[in-house]
């Protein structure tokens, strides 16, 4: 018979990933809006209303996204053409990553780039904040649950 | 019928080349020019643009090489107007100018439109007694004034006189670029702006750079010129960085175009002029830039060259802040808060726009640099929002605040870049009237919202 406690743990382990989920659900959605007028934003919105449960996280694929390997030191004297798919792959992947990437312009792509790491770094900043409020909280409510 | 008045132009030209320069010698030649107004109604074709090209490239030469005398040349309304284009270094032409720079030769003098008709009227236009010179120059002002009415592919000729090809002074390219346009344009006044633009160009070339761009709009419409006329608009001479956008450019523009569908590019000596490559070194240079933007985000970058390289940091820093989201998002999780914490309502929250481009850095780091205050009110509006019931903080209690407290000196560090955030998240719509009313003091000047003391 299964331990029970495990089984709980289990459980509350599920619990957990189903509020995380939620809750990067929830960040996505506000770093969508804090750029509303931005195609990575427009992207990222359809993208997460077109199917709420279940959403492609590039964030959780391990393969790495370059297949080339980088060299660690840069080829000044490389083929012209190598170099050129090389930098066309990483553009690539670039375009994954970024939301909405694969219909633009290496440009545009980048101009778009920049406002989404922007918006990234302030996501990032309000969570670690609010993370750190509520665990702040915690400490001091910790017998309150 | 192009071909004629071109190839005329360009015999005229190969003479005047030869001469000394001289007025006289300029204005035998000019006056050959001038007499040949050959109507070429049809608009040349792509192909003439580099008998054009070359076309200009040799005025340009010789306009140069006139710069010598010219600029000793003192004419009370001319002074200005000579000095500028001539100026420039006649034949330095090796340095490249990039396109990114501004004209490092602006335009200095202001438009005249009336200088033709002034210059016409000087006796001694030229130094000296030129009266064919003024004789013609009427022919020009008149030719100007037809300009004016409508013509303006004349006027863009104008400019392109005393510009070399390769972009010796500022006004070069531009000028280069609007003669194309001008000519290809309007058949028959085209051959007259370019005959009165020869005779005039050393006084117009100000007015018609300045003149152009009003009116570029109109002249190049016809113009089926594949390469990047945009100069006529304002932004003539000092932006060289635009897209080049020939082929919209051609098909539909109208006169009263918005300039910013015209991209000025500057033919670098030595490279390739056709549009193909010039559009290319213009994405090129735009890529770039882009990058290098990308380079000032992206920490770390700055001793990293190299396209590829900067791509990978780039790639590599998107996925770390992406991996970072659902980390904390994670952690978020599983932080055991009062049971009546809306995360999600919190994470949701709009920010206000008009925080989401500006880095309030200053107003915060002086706000946190406040220490622990004994105000819930900020927490309390941070965490709150509109949607998300009581999170179990009363005002009255300390807890929270305390919290709070301890937690400020080991945060303290994170928080001044994050701060921003953190005020954005906490602060919708919602929150001003919160905050207002709260009334914090130093909050700092600005305005908006995002005040907050700790």
């Amino acid at each position: 018979m299964e331990n029970p406690l495990s089984e709980a743990r289990q459980h509350s382990q599920t619990i957990i990933e189903e509020r995380g989920k939620r809750i990067k659900l929830a960040a996505e959605i506000g770093l969508a809006r804090s750029s509303s007028g931005r195609h990575w934003a427009r992207a990222l919105r359809r993208r997460l209303y077109r199917k709420p449960p279940q959403r492609e996280y590039i964030v959780k694929n391990p393969t790495p996204l370059l297949k080339k390997e980088v060299p660690l030191v840069a080829e000044v004297v490389a083929d012209v053409a190598e170099e050129k798919e090389e930098i066309e792959d990483k553009v690539r992947a670039l375009q994954r990553l970024v939301p909405g990437g694969e219909e633009m312009e290496v440009d545009r792509l980048f101009e778009e780039t920049a406002d989404y790491i922007e918006a990234l770094r302030e996501q990032v900043g309000v969570m670690r904040a609010l993370a750190c409020i509520l665990d702040g909280m915690e400490s001091k409510d910790g017998d309150k649950l | 019928m192009d071909r004629d008045l071109f190839s005329h132009i360009d015999t005229d030209l190969n003479s005047i080349s030869y001469l000394s320069l001289n007025y006289d010698h300029f204005d035998s030649a000019l006056s050959s020019i001038v007499s040949s107004p050959s109507a070429a109604p049809t608009p040349p074709g792509p192909n003439d643009s580099l008998v054009l090209r070359e076309l200009i490239g040799r005025l340009g030469t010789i306009c140069n090489n006139k710069s010598a005398s010219v600029g000793a040349v003192d004419h009370s309304a001319n002074t200005s107007c000579y000095s500028t284009p001539l100026s420039s270094p006649p034949k330095s032409s090796l340095h490249p100018l990039p396109n990114m720079n501004p004209n490092p030769n602006p335009m200095p003098f202001a438009p005249d439109p009336g200088f033709a008709d002034r210059a016409a009227r000087m006796p001694c236009f030229g130094g000296g007694p030129h009266m064919a010179m003024s004789g013609q120059l009427s022919r020009v002002s008149s030719s100007q004034s037809l300009m004016d009415a409508g013509m303006t592919g004349g006027v863009q000729l104008e400019g392109e006189l005393p510009v070399r090809e390769n972009g010796s002074g500022g006004r070069g390219a531009n000028n280069g670029r609007k003669r194309k346009a001008g000519v290809k344009g309007k058949g028959k006044e085209a051959s007259l702006a370019s005959s009165g633009t020869v005779n005039s160009k050393i006084s117009e070339e100000d007015q018609s750079a300045k003149r152009c761009r009003p009116d570029c709009k109109a002249g190049e419409k016809k113009g089926g010129t594949e390469e990047k006329n945009g100069n006529c608009s304002e932004n003539n001479n000092g932006d060289r960085e635009n897209k080049n956008d020939s082929d919209s450019n051609n098909a539909n523009a109208k006169p009263v175009e918005p300039p910013k569908d015209y991209i000025h590019v500057r033919a670098r000596r030595g490279q390739a002029t056709d549009s193909h490559s010039l559009a290319e070194r213009v994405r090129r240079e735009k890529i770039s830039e882009r990058m290098k933007l990308l380079q000032d985000l992206v920490p770390g970058c700055n001793k990293v060259t190299g396209k590829a390289v900067m791509l990978d940091e780039i790639i590599n820093y998107v996925q770390s802040l992406q991996r970072q989201v659902e980390f904390l998002s994670m952690k978020l999780a599983t932080v055991n808060t009062p049971s009546d914490v809306n995360m999600d309502n919190l994470l949701q929250k709009d920010m206000p726009q008009a925080c989401s481009g500006s880095m309030q850095q200053p107003l915060y780091r002086s706000a946190f640099s406040y220490p622990n205050q004994p105000q819930v009110a900020p927490l309390n509006s941070l965490l709150a929002t509109n949607s998300i019931p009581n999170l179990g903080m009363q005002p009255s209690s300390n807890l929270p605040f305390d919290g709070f407290g301890n937690a400020n000196p080991q945060i303290g560090g994170f928080w001044e870049d994050d701060l921003q955030s953190v005020v954005q998240m906490g602060f919708g719509q919602n929150q001003e009237a919160a905050l207002s009313s709260q009334s914090f003091q130093g909050s700092g000047p600005s305005s908006s919202d995002m005040k907050i003391e700790l």
